[in-house]
């Protein structure tokens, strides 16, 4: 289990977390919401350990860090056993669609050759896996950046509005394949727009606005929300759909 | 007499004078890149202390024309501090220290552009740091600054010709004696931008090929 409490994150005099509680459980899909600037990606990287929290406590599986952190404390990275996946999303450019996935792999998944092959079937790769980034779409990139999170064998996976940039089809593509990781008992940490695949895939529903937990439980908040301002949200979401 | 026999009769007098040239260049190039180098990595790190010190003296140095440092350099200040100094070395520490700082400032600007983001990707998939350095960070910097390098070296060893104004025997002040000896300016400078051309146009043509072979986009798009 991956449990933060009372995360508070500020940058400068801006407060962007303000005591966020969070469970994140393997095997399940969490579904973070929220409007633009509400911290969810703040939230993500804090939870991450990319960015530390000023106040807080997150626990991953047997592992405590105690914010802030003690002056010149070790502190134990937890990548890649937790891994995340951005908007942008980062691959290495002077390294082919392979080598992105493989590189990382070597460090700790001794299967790596035999797994990326899996991989490359699971997303449909075949045909541009040897093509450098530029050479690829963004539907295909963001394939392999999901691959490259897989392969290390994550047991939390973090994803930040990995398919805004992406049409229907092959949003609706990843998505589908996100479904199956809850079967290797991955836990996936998810901010999406895409409320569809919250309501039918997520375990649970997390609805944020400036820097709180508004609304959490499971995918049918979304259908009969407690809080007037989900309901708000949800209208203006079904607007935008 | 054509070129070729000013050539052949005045070959040792040019060897001489493309000794000197070369001599000039391979130290500007090798101070350039080995002290430049050093000062644009430390100005990337220590931004305060070694970084905008730099920046600030790159910027004056910017502002004076070359051919004025070099004299300052040669005249002035030998004057002041009652010195006289083998012109030779007055050029090469002049076109040195121009060397030095225009290499720190695109190294370390290439260092500070370098995308964060990809370092985050090396950090979430638990890439080592000798990973990170040796396999993300060193290739991509080098491919981005090696061409715009080595451009910079071409043209800082056409401006070792600044040298011969303060009687450096290099080899365009040999020209210059030879053509005032037998005055066929058109064969003698011919020769001359030839032999520059042989030389700077295969750098050139492999900082080029570098760039486009090398160079990718690095916002991903």
């Amino acid at each position: 289990m991956l449990k933060a409490s009372g995360i508070h994150k500020a940058f400068g005099d801006q407060h962007i977390l303000k005591g966020v509680n969070i469970r994140i459980a393997p095997g399940a899909i969490t579904c973070l919401i929220g409007p633009s600037g509400c911290g969810k990606t703040t939230l993500l990287r804090a939870l991450a350990l990319l960015d530390y929290p000023d106040r807080g406590r997150i626990e991953i599986d047997s592992k405590t860090y105690d914010f802030p952190l003690p002056k010149n404390g070790h502190t134990p990275a937890p990548w890649p056993r937790v891994t995340a996946v951005f908007q942008s999303l980062f691959l290495w450019p002077h390294l082919t669609l392979r080598e992105n996935i493989m590189l990382p792999a070597q460090n700790c998944n001794e299967n790596a050759e035999k797994d990326i092959h899996g991989l490359i079937e699971l997303f449909e790769m075949r045909h541009f896996i040897d093509n450098y980034p530029n050479q690829a779409s963004i539907g295909q990139r963001q394939r392999v950046a999901v691959a490259r999170a897989l392969i290390l064998n994550p047991r939390y996976l973090f994803l930040d509005e990995i398919t805004s940039a992406l049409d229907i089809e092959q949003s609706a593509r990843i998505l589908t394949k996100l479904e199956h990781l809850k079967e290797r008992g991955i836990g996936i940490f998810m901010i999406t727009h895409a409320l569809g695949f919250a309501k039918r895939a997520a375990d649970e529903v997390i609805f944020m606005e400036g820097g709180k937990i508004v609304e959490q439980g499971p995918p049918k908040i979304l259908d009969k929300p407690d809080s007037n301002r989900l309901q708000s949200f949800l209208s203006l979401a079904d607007i935008a759909a | 007499m054509n070129v070729w026999d000013i050539l052949i009769h005045y070959h040792p007098a040019f060897l001489k004078g493309l000794a000197v040239t070369i001599q000039l260049s391979a130290i500007i190039w090798s101070s350039g890149l080995i002290i430049g180098g050093a000062l644009g990595l430390a100005g990337a790190k220590f931004n305060c202390a070694v970084g905008w010190p730099s920046r600030f003296l790159s910027f004056m140095l910017s502002g004076v024309p070359v051919l004025v440092f070099l004299f300052w350099l040669h005249y002035p200040a030998q004057a002041m501090f009652d010195l006289v100094i083998n012109p030779f070395y007055t050029a090469a520490l002049t076109l040195s220290i121009i060397n030095i700082f225009a290499v720190a400032d695109q190294v370390r600007g290439v260092l500070q552009d370098f995308p964060r983001q990809y370092l985050i990707a090396a950090k979430v998939t638990g890439l080592t740091r000798r990973q990170t350095i040796f396999r993300i960070q060193l290739p991509l910097v080098l491919r981005q600054i090696i061409p715009g390098l080595l451009l910079l070296q071409v043209t800082m060893m056409h401006t070792t010709l600044f040298a011969s104004l303060i009687s450096v025997e290099e080899i365009f002040r040999v020209a210059q004696r030879i053509n005032a000896q037998v005055y066929r300016p058109v064969e003698i400078y011919t020769a001359l931008g030839v032999f520059f051309l042989l030389v700077s146009l295969p750098i050139n043509g492999f900082a080029f090929w570098l760039k486009t072979r090398f160079t990718r986009n690095l916002s991903e798009q």
